[in-house]
């Protein structure tokens, strides 16, 4: 599947260039702060109520600042110096910044790659099919296709959320299950609903490339020798042509992790994403403040754009290296 | 005798690849003398498309002309460059590598044109036939309206993007001009495309290949060359119709009296067309004289070799596949200091395992070879084993050679290999 | 094939999307939890009222007859009425559309003025400083999520230098010009610009960024192809070869992609509309689906679906005019 000149291609362009080191480096950063999250976080990300001693939201660590004391009735100005506790401060309803922003990476990397994996093994069967059966199959899936490219993603996944809610799932943290770290959430709250909707509006993506593969592949010599002999088409499918699009596939795989990042943060920020321990999510609680505290909203949209240029970098270099001819197009969301 | 129009002196043509540094062209010399067909022949990746790219200022990244002189001729263009480029004017003579691009760029089309080996791919595909010969009658056009002089100067603010864009909006400001249009039609009729008021309406794929060679050489002569560079004219067409290509370049010559540079790996439209020959191998001009020179009182083996695998010179068919082994890669860390030619060549000797110089047959005469048989007979100098190459470099014969020579091939040739 | 009946063709496949949609927006209310009567009128209401309503909408039919009623109203033009505010839906779309449409114009001139000098730059400046700095800027443009960025500027430009507004439109374009042609008064479209400026910039970049890339790749392939060699060497100047030649071709297969992108430009059009408070169809959509109500999303969703398929079918025929070779096949 993964041929010698693939993987020596792959090795090649890494070596010459710059970017897929920076793309290697930083999404191995993000995935380790994610798994680790529950040693790496300060405080109890779902934990409220760290407030200074007027409650309100502590900036970051060393900031000199006034906040607003009431005293016996009068609201009094006083200059105090931030909790050393809070590294990046806390938000608008007293959470710990940074716990927050370690947190929030598992979210937006397990919507990414669940919902991408999804799609593709929903996509890829569809699109084999109907491009090697052709005929009737093939035109209703281009219309569904087409039917689903006209509905903005955005704009289908609220509508698929006002329908089914929000549905999150909790999966235990096995970090905090092992008794690793104390003090942890036992569990973190995957958007169900958003990541069902995600994989639903990016399938095509999938099925439109499977079946432009099987279409070429089809009329090729070695498959209607295999075919000559006998074989049936369900081993053609899986034997020949499968092989043949793992590269398209994994190239437009990665493109669309990215694009999935990025709906995920949207759909949170909307409030539509039923966790509250997303970075979307958090920019949208700091909106409020953002002339206050802007950091509340700051730290969490870098979290999303780091998290997307790692993916990015990593999709231009396996394009490069795999497969020239896929192109920007396939960008969709 | 007639004058040299163009005297190439010690060219060097390299590109920088991924794999390493490609010698596509090494250390050429030779002289187009006016209303001569000076034919080029060698095999595919021999350096021979990159030699007429690099005549034409063409040679795009990561390829790179590093070294050697152009002298063209040209007595207004010597006047003009004349004081400010004093070291690059030789009499009528200008050193096209020592003047401005800008001055480069303002000769080609007019004075130095090129036709490409695949029409098909040598139009825009969204552009009309008759419009794209038309920019090439403008470009003509807006050239001669102007003094020589100047011409160079201005080039660069000659047609700058506002004017482009000011053309979108204003149908007159358009870069061709109606003229220009007609003439387009006219020149297609003179290449004999029949009912070109229709056909210049039509786009490249509505052409057949002949069709559109006919188009393309009626492209460059609107610009009205002195010099013609033609990559493999005939190669994508058919046997009949290169033919009659070629009978219609050998017309319109006679009628222009421009001259031709015709490269190709065909010996038939050398012999058919051609008054003098470079052979080129592996970079290098290992042969040039005239026709009868090469054809008849070569010395080089490898010219032999060539000679040899075409039974009938007439054939316009014959093509190369002359001597066995494979074309040298021209990777530079590849290339060893001896003759090129030496692990394929009958005759090596162990003279052979140094560079040949050019060697000229006759002291006063132009028949030129890059061969240390020209002084000597085969064995003054002791003869190679027949296997001296193989126990040298193992590699060298196995696969792997093969898949450098194709990779040095591709990157010789950006214009498309010479293989298609 | 003639590009008559190309168009032909593709016509009635976005007829048939369309209905897809609808159908599909049907079946989602179909399934949706929720008693549509009790939505309408609230918790408060008497159960003699809610059968009443019932009764009035046509709840108690059989589903495909609400469907076909609902079909058939749509083909008239007929929306229906939005349960929250009771009023006509299309109104409520139609008096939206101006504020979307500007956005969306706004945005995408605003990338294809940039994205395009940008891209050609990168191509033929191919691993020099611009070229850097191009493939930076549009790896972070199609990195950013949009609301953040909107965010970013607001801080940037509304919060500390104060130089835009940071949200609502007072006045529309529309009106602007209006104000200036009638009583040469260039206030309003000044005002206008100022507060479209910001959201237009958070919608058009991940837009400039992306055309960016696919000018940048396209024009790399199209510069290696043998054409430009020999346009080159006919001598024509190198702005009409760049220009004329190269980026019209690059230009061709661009357009297909940004017709299937104006799905994630309404998409973003939503966004933008809430960070900034821009009174558009995106904002009202939020509304609708926070108020669940359901006419009001139909609507605005059939009405997305339409202008997207609108879109792709003039994409085509101008797809059909700039290649020669696709009426041929």
């Amino acid at each position: 599947m993964i041929s010698d000149r693939i993987t020596s291609n792959l090795r090649r362009t890494f070596r010459e260039s710059l970017l897929p080191k920076i793309g290697m480096v930083l999404l191995v950063s993000i995935v380790l702060m994610a798994v680790f999250a529950p040693l790496l976080a300060t405080h109890d990300p779902t934990r409220t109520g760290y407030y200074d001693e007027g409650g309100n939201a502590y900036p970051p660590i060393g900031t000199e600042y006034t906040t607003q004391i009431a005293v016996d009735g009068e609201i009094q100005e006083v200059e105090v110096t931030a909790d050393s506790a809070h590294v990046l401060g806390t938000n608008n309803v007293g959470q710990d910044v940074y716990s927050r922003f370690v947190y929030g990476a598992r979210i937006s990397l397990l919507v990414g790659f669940s919902a991408t994996l999804m799609a593709m093994l929903v996509g890829v069967p569809i699109g084999l099919i109907a491009g090697y059966y052709g005929g009737r199959v093939d035109d209703a899936l281009m219309r569904v296709a087409d039917t689903m490219l006209a509905f903005p993603a955005l704009v289908l996944a609220l509508a698929l959320i006002g329908v089914f809610g929000e549905s999150p799932v909790y999966v235990p943290d096995p970090i905090v299950s092992l008794g690793l770290a104390d003090g942890m959430p036992e569990s973190i709250p995957i958007p169900g609903t958003v990541t069902i909707v995600a994989a639903l509006v990016i399938w095509v993506w999938f099925a439109r490339v499977a079946r432009g593969e099987a279409l070429s592949l089809r009329n090729e010599e070695y498959v209607k020798a295999a075919k000559s002999f006998g074989t049936t088409d369900r081993d053609v499918l899986i034997g020949h042509v499968l092989p043949n699009s793992v590269t398209p596939i994994i190239v437009l795989a990665t493109i669309q992790v990215a694009v999935i990042i990025l709906l995920e943060a949207s759909l949170a920020y909307l409030g539509f994403s039923g966790t509250t321990l997303s970075w979307g999510y958090e920019i949208e609680r700091g909106q409020d403040i953002l002339r206050t505290r802007p950091w509340v909203s700051t730290l969490p949209g870098i979290g999303i754009v780091l998290t997307v240029i790692a993916v990015n970098l990593l999709g231009d270099w396996f394009r490069d290296a795999l497969d020239p001819n896929l192109d920007e197009g396939q960008r969709g969301a | 005798m007639r004058e040299d129009v163009l005297r190439v002196e010690g060219l060097s043509t390299r590109f920088f690849t991924g794999e390493g540094q490609v010698n596509a062209v090494e250390n050429v010399s030779f002289d187009v003398r006016e209303g001569e067909v000076f034919g080029i022949v060698g095999e595919s990746g021999s350096g021979k498309s990159v030699t007429g790219l690099s005549l034409v200022d063409l040679v795009g990244s990561p390829g790179e002309i590093t070294d050697g002189e152009l002298w063209y001729r040209d007595a207004e263009l010597a006047d003009e460059v004349r004081e400010e480029f004093p070291d690059v004017v030789d009499g009528e003579y200008v050193d096209l590598r020592g003047v401005p691009e800008s001055v480069r760029t303002s000769l080609r089309g007019t004075s130095l044109s090129m036709i490409f080996q695949d029409p098909e791919s040598s139009f825009n595909p969204s552009l009309t036939v008759g419009e794209q010969i038309a920019e090439a009658v403008e470009v003509q056009q807006r050239a001669s309206s102007r003094p020589r002089s100047t011409r160079a100067r201005t080039d660069g603010e000659e047609y700058s993007l506002g004017s482009l864009v000011l053309s979108f909006a204003l149908p007159s400001r358009r870069y061709v001009s109606e003229e220009s249009r007609e003439r387009a039609i006219e020149l297609l009729e003179l290449v004999g495309i029949p009912d070109p008021v229709e056909r210049a309406d039509e786009y490249p794929h509505e052409y057949s290949g002949g069709m559109l060679q006919r188009a393309m050489i009626a492209q460059a002569l609107a610009g009205e060359p002195d010099v013609l560079v033609a990559d493999e004219p005939t190669t994508a067409l058919d046997v009949t119709i290169q033919a009659q290509v070629l009978d219609l370049l050998s017309e319109l010559q006679a009628e222009t009296g421009m001259t031709i540079l015709l490269i190709t790996h065909n010996l038939g439209v050398i012999a058919r067309m051609c008054d003098r020959v470079g052979v080129m191998y592996g970079g290098e001009i290992v042969e040039r004289g005239t026709l009868e020179d090469v054809f008849r009182d070569n010395v080089h083996p490898y010219t032999e070799g060539l000679l040899g695998s075409v039974p009938d010179l007439e054939s316009v068919g014959g093509s190369l596949d002359p001597v066995p082994g494979n074309v040298p890669s021209l990777l530079d860390h590849e290339m060893e200091d001896r003759c090129y030619f030496a692990d394929r060549c009958p005759k090596a000797m162990e003279a052979c395992l140094e560079r040949p110089p050019d060697t000229r047959v006759e002291a006063d005469g132009d028949h030129v070879v890059k061969c240390v048989l020209t002084d000597l007979e085969y064995g003054e100098s002791p003869p190679l084993p027949d296997d001296h190459f193989e126990t040298e470099g193992a590699d060298a014969s196995d696969g792997g050679s093969n898949e450098s020579a194709d990779a040095s091939d591709k990157s010789a040739s950006p214009d498309g290999g010479d293989s298609r | 094939m003639s590009i008559a009946k190309f168009l032909v063709r593709r016509t009635l496949q976005a007829v048939f999307v369309v209905w897809g949609v609808v159908t599909i927006m049907f079946g989602l209310r179909a399934v949706s939890p929720g008693d549509p009567a009790t939505l309408m009128l609230g918790e408060g209401a008497t159960a003699e009222t809610i059968a009443r309503v019932r009764a009035q909408e046509g709840l108690d039919e059989p589903i495909y007859v609400q469907y076909l009623d609902y079909v058939q109203g749509l083909l008239i033009g007929d929306f229906g009425y939005s349960w929250r505010s009771n009023r006509e839906v299309e109104a409520m779309v139609i008096e939206r559309i101006p504020a979307t449409l500007e956005l969306a114009i706004a945005a995408t001139v605003v990338a294809l003025v940039i994205a395009i000098p940008l891209g050609v730059v990168s191509a033929t400046r191919r691993n020099e400083p611009a070229d850097y700095g191009a493939t930076l800027f549009s790896l972070l443009g199609i990195s950013t999520p949009n609301f953040w960025l909107g965010l970013m500027l607001i801080l940037l430009f509304g919060v500390w230098l104060g130089i835009f507004p940071t949200g609502r439109r007072p006045v529309g374009l529309v009106e602007a010009i209006w104000t200036l042609v009638a009583f040469g008064s260039a206030g309003d479209l000044l005002t206008w610009l100022q507060h479209i400026t910001l959201p237009a910039l958070t919608l058009g970049t991940y837009f400039t960024a992306l055309i960016t890339r696919l000018t940048r790749s396209g024009m790399v392939d199209e510069l290696g192809k043998p054409y430009v060699t020999a346009t080159r060497a006919k001598g024509l100047p190198a702005v009409l070869v760049r220009y004329k030649h190269v980026l019209r071709n690059t230009m061709i297969p661009i357009l297909t992609v940004l017709g299937l992108q104006m799905g994630t430009l309404m998409g973003g059009a939503v966004i933008t509309e809430t960070v900034f408070n821009w009174p558009g169809l995106g904002l009202r959509l939020i509304d609708a689906l926070d108020a669940r109500d359901w006419p009001l999303m139909q609507g605005i969703i059939v009405f997305i679906a339409v202008a997207f398929v609108t879109i792709n079918v003039f994409v085509d025929a101008l797809y059909s005019s700039l290649d020669p070779r696709v009426n041929d096949e």
